[in-house]
């Protein structure tokens, strides 16, 4: 599998956070062109790939997490958190999940 | 920082004597003699204490990488104006892994929307770690909204080549 991917999980609960608007940038454009807007499932994952396997490629890509809507917390440190990263290799899998709180962001390659 | 209450606990030291002991414990018999000399930026200073002090924004970068302060790590502050970050001033982490001086304080701690970008890229690149080019993170960008100016908001911020962490510290 090829193509970026991600996974949300509300560290509050313990539960997989649904619901969550998801937006892919190419942030190698300026200004970034948004390529893909979607919302996480029951699972807390997107029903398709953020990116498609298909169109998997090098470059500079930003996810873009819209915490904030979903939390509602007046006093929330983020209200969407990007997370910036690179494709160097377009033929690996690029897994990137949010482990998320109203004041605690985390992220990683996964796989 | 004048009102700024430092101190250092006696539990505090003694984890950091078990860190020496754990480092020396690690080393070769030849960098013995150097182990035993006074412990690296991350262990320079005694903890900070903030508690109780006036309403401000103070980070700390931690490079989970290497286990240390992340010395030399330059930061971007920016505040969001209309569509725009506009720059504030970049700074450049201590050896304590905060910067000299809060982000913002007294009359500059302003409700808004403010971006703090970490030059991981350079930052790995100048410790000669082997990643790939490009490496996954380069420019971290780390967003955060001052809501209540009452409060102080301290942002620890933990990261390596793969991965970051930033939550509300204290």
């Amino acid at each position: 599998m090829t193509g970026i991917t991600t996974h949300v999980l509300n560290i509050t609960n313990g539960r997989p956070l649904a619901g969550l608007q998801v937006d892919l940038y190419d942030v190698a454009t300026n200004p970034p062109t948004r390529m893909n807007t979607t919302r996480t499932n029951a699972d807390g994952r997107t029903n398709a790939p953020m990116l498609a396997g298909k169109d998997a490629r090098t470059g500079h890509f930003e996810l873009r997490f819209h915490v904030g809507d979903h939390f509602k917390a007046s006093d929330g440190l983020s209200d969407v958190v990007p997370v910036r990263f690179s494709i160097f290799d377009a033929k690996q899998h690029y897994h990137v999940p949010m482990l998320c709180a109203p004041w605690f962001f985390s992220t990683y390659r996964g796989s | 920082m004048p009102n700024q209450v430092v101190s250092r606990p006696a539990r505090r030291q003694f984890a950091l004597s078990g860190l020496a002991l754990g480092a020396a414990a690690l080393a070769p018999h030849g960098a013995l003699a150097q182990a035993a000399k006074p412990a690296g930026p991350a262990q320079a200073s005694g903890p900070i204490v903030l508690h109780g002090v006036s309403p401000r924004l103070t980070v700390h970068a931690l490079d989970t990488f290497h286990g240390a302060a992340a010395t030399g790590l330059r930061i971007d502050f920016s505040k969001l104006e209309g569509s725009q970050y506009k720059l504030l001033r970049s700074i450049v982490v201590n050896a304590n892994g905060r910067s000299d001086d809060p982000l913002l304080i007294g009359e500059t701690y302003q409700a808004g929307d403010y971006e703090l970008l970490l030059h991981v890229d350079d930052y790995f690149a100048g410790k000669q770690a082997r990643l790939p080019t490009p490496p996954f993170l380069t420019k971290l960008p780390v967003r955060i909204r001052v809501a209540n100016t009452a409060e102080r908001i301290h942002l620890p911020i933990q990261f390596g080549p793969w991965s970051y962490t930033y939550s509300r510290g204290s």
